[in-house]
């Protein structure tokens, strides 16, 4: 069985006039890496708040539907039984610092102090979390020195140290440069090897090309369209939807048009148009 | 002002002191300043007990000049209401109805030193004591944890408001809103600053709510903590005193008013 499960999920916030989100059917396997991507407004945060339980514990309104992990529907769990299974990450940082603490290291530790992790366990599992996202130099600054994208690591080594089992992540990489972002891939891409499910928003194409198990393009609330990065990154659905698509599909959909692309499939990474480009 | 609350990091002997042992320590002034007859008493305790204690933290000038910034506009409105509301009394000067009198601004003075008494106390006790510690020691003595983080990022609410207030203050003079001036200008650019404080500030509640959430902040386990706070058996002695010290204040300050 899937590990989680959306069953014609629709919500709506008390202030908000029609449906934020529609209609939303989805199974994610243990250890997928989803990646959805949509414009603003599409309700991608709103779908990570249903995933992690906020809507409707947290925001009410009225939602329709099921949202099941591992087995649980959240309808019937509390938000803090919630919270120990699912990790969210969402997209401003600077009020992710729990404004508690005064060093990243300790900033860190937050999560586990409230789990009652013992001490020695603890520093051990700040120092791996912090390592595996490349953060270490950073364990003494206070978390409000630091710029958007380092805030953002903090934030999401600040979940991964949970060990959550399915782990949301809304825009993660929003305020980060090109060798933050790769890395950051990189780390989700190794914790879905290593058996944690994810989901991921993120704009980025090329990286989720490259990472995601799974794209899901979101608008107006309703799944638009999804499937395997390369075929949903490329489609022409996308295109006549206004979504952004990687420079390299742009480039080889006029190469095609001048017969310059003979291959089937477009590309989405600089490897992949290279590849059809030298054919 | 420090990003993370009114701490300034320094190596003191009053910084390694135990969170629990300065808050008493400033409770026992406090109840002085209030209990202990005379005038001056408040000022009299400044000088010379806080006063003394900031040198020892090294935050001497920190302190004086905070207190300073605090305490002046209040102390120039009270002053300046009791002298003009005094009843009978030695007028200071007489310019038609206008004649603010000698008492009242005796009076005023005299209030003011409770007040600065109460206020560099608290600003020595935040500004050698680490809003963390501070946490943990109210945790350990037995305040529920969610009151715990709501004493300690309120603690860090004036820096980080005056540090946003700045922001917006930027924003909306590259607007074109006009800032300085006369008073009436100065009214009128509130609301356009003001607001966006407020509106801002309700989202980062809610948002932070999440964010302390997911890390399992109202999980119900029983919690452990990162840093070991030193204690010191001589410093639960002092505290046994002080708390002594404190009841005796307050009987005395009951039973002298009688
Ligand atoms: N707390 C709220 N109360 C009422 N309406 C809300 C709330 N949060 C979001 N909305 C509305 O729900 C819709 C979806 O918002 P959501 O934040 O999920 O979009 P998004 O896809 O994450 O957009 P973005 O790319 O800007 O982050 C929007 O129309 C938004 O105005
Ligand atoms: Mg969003």
């Amino acid at each position: 069985m899937a590990f989680v499960i959306l069953k014609d999920l629709a919500y709506q916030y008390p202030s908000s006039t029609g449906l934020v989100l529609e209609n939303i059917s989805l199974q994610i396997q243990e250890g997928e890496f989803v990646s959805i991507i949509g414009p603003n407004g599409a309700g991608k945060s709103t779908l990570c708040y249903a995933l992690a339980g906020f809507v409707p514990h947290f925001f009410k309104g009225e939602i329709s539907g099921e949202v099941e992990v591992d087995g649980r529907k959240s309808s019937e769990s509390t938000l803090d039984e919630w919270a120990l299974n699912v990790g969210l990450a969402f997209q401003n940082p600077f009020n992710q610092i729990s404004g508690a603490k005064y060093t990243v290291f300790e900033e860190i530790a937050f999560g586990l102090e409230n789990i009652g992790v013992p001490r020695d366990e603890m520093k051990k599992r700040v120092e791996d979390a912090m390592s595996l996202t490349g953060i270490s130099d950073l364990a003494d600054r206070s978390p409000y020195s630091l710029s958007g994208g380092q805030q953002q690591r903090v934030a999401l080594t600040s979940i991964l140290v949970m060990r959550p089992r399915l782990l949301v992540l809304d825009e993660p990489t929003s305020q980060m440069d090109p060798v933050g972002t790769r890395e950051v891939f990189g780390v989700v891409r190794k914790m879905a090897e290593e058996g944690m499910t994810v989901v991921m928003v993120e704009h980025k194409v090329e990286w989720i090309a490259n990472f995601a198990d799974r794209v899901i393009a979101l608008k107006d609330g309703q799944i638009l369209i999804e499937g395997k990065p390369n075929e949903v990154l490329t489609s022409d659905l996308l295109i006549e939807n206004g979504f952004g698509i990687s420079r390299y599909t742009s480039a080889a959909r006029e190469a095609r048009k001048r017969g310059l692309w003979k291959k089937e499939k477009l590309p989405v990474t600089l490897d992949e148009a290279v590849e059809g480009f030298k054919s | 002002m420090n990003a993370f609350s009114m701490y300034a990091a320094r190596e003191s002997g009053l910084h390694s002191l135990h969170p629990l042992t300065k808050i008493l320590m400033t409770l026992l002034l406090v109840a002085a300043g209030l209990a202990l007859p005379g005038n001056w008493t408040g000022y009299f305790i400044v000088v010379f007990i806080i006063f003394p204690l900031a040198f020892w933290g090294r935050v001497f000038l920190n302190l004086l000049s905070t207190t300073w910034k605090v305490s002046l506009p209040f102390a120039i409105s009270v002053i300046l209401i009791q002298s003009f509301f005094w009843g009978e009394g030695t007028p200071i000067f007489e310019i038609g109805v206008l004649s603010p009198k000698w008492e009242g601004a005796m009076f005023a003075a005299v209030s003011m030193g409770k007040i600065i008494l109460v206020m560099s106390g608290f600003l020595l006790f935040s500004m050698t004591t680490r809003p963390d510690t501070l946490m943990i020691t109210l945790k350990q003595a037995g305040v529920p944890s969610s009151i715990a983080y709501i004493i300690v990022t309120t603690l860090q609410i004036v820096p980080s408001f005056q540090r946003k207030a700045l922001t917006i203050l930027d924003a909306q003079r590259s607007r074109g809103l006009e800032t300085e001036g006369n008073l009436y200008v100065r009214a009128r650019a509130f609301i356009p600053i003001i607001l966006p404080l407020v509106l801002g500030s309700l989202m980062e509640v809610e948002e932070r709510a999440i964010a302390i959430e997911s890390r399992g902040f109202n999980s119900g386990k029983k919690e452990t903590s990162l840093i070991e706070i030193p204690d010191t058996p001589l410093q639960k002695v002092i505290r046994r005193v002080i708390l002594f010290g404190i009841f005796a204040f307050i009987v005395f300050g009951v039973l002298w008013r009688l």
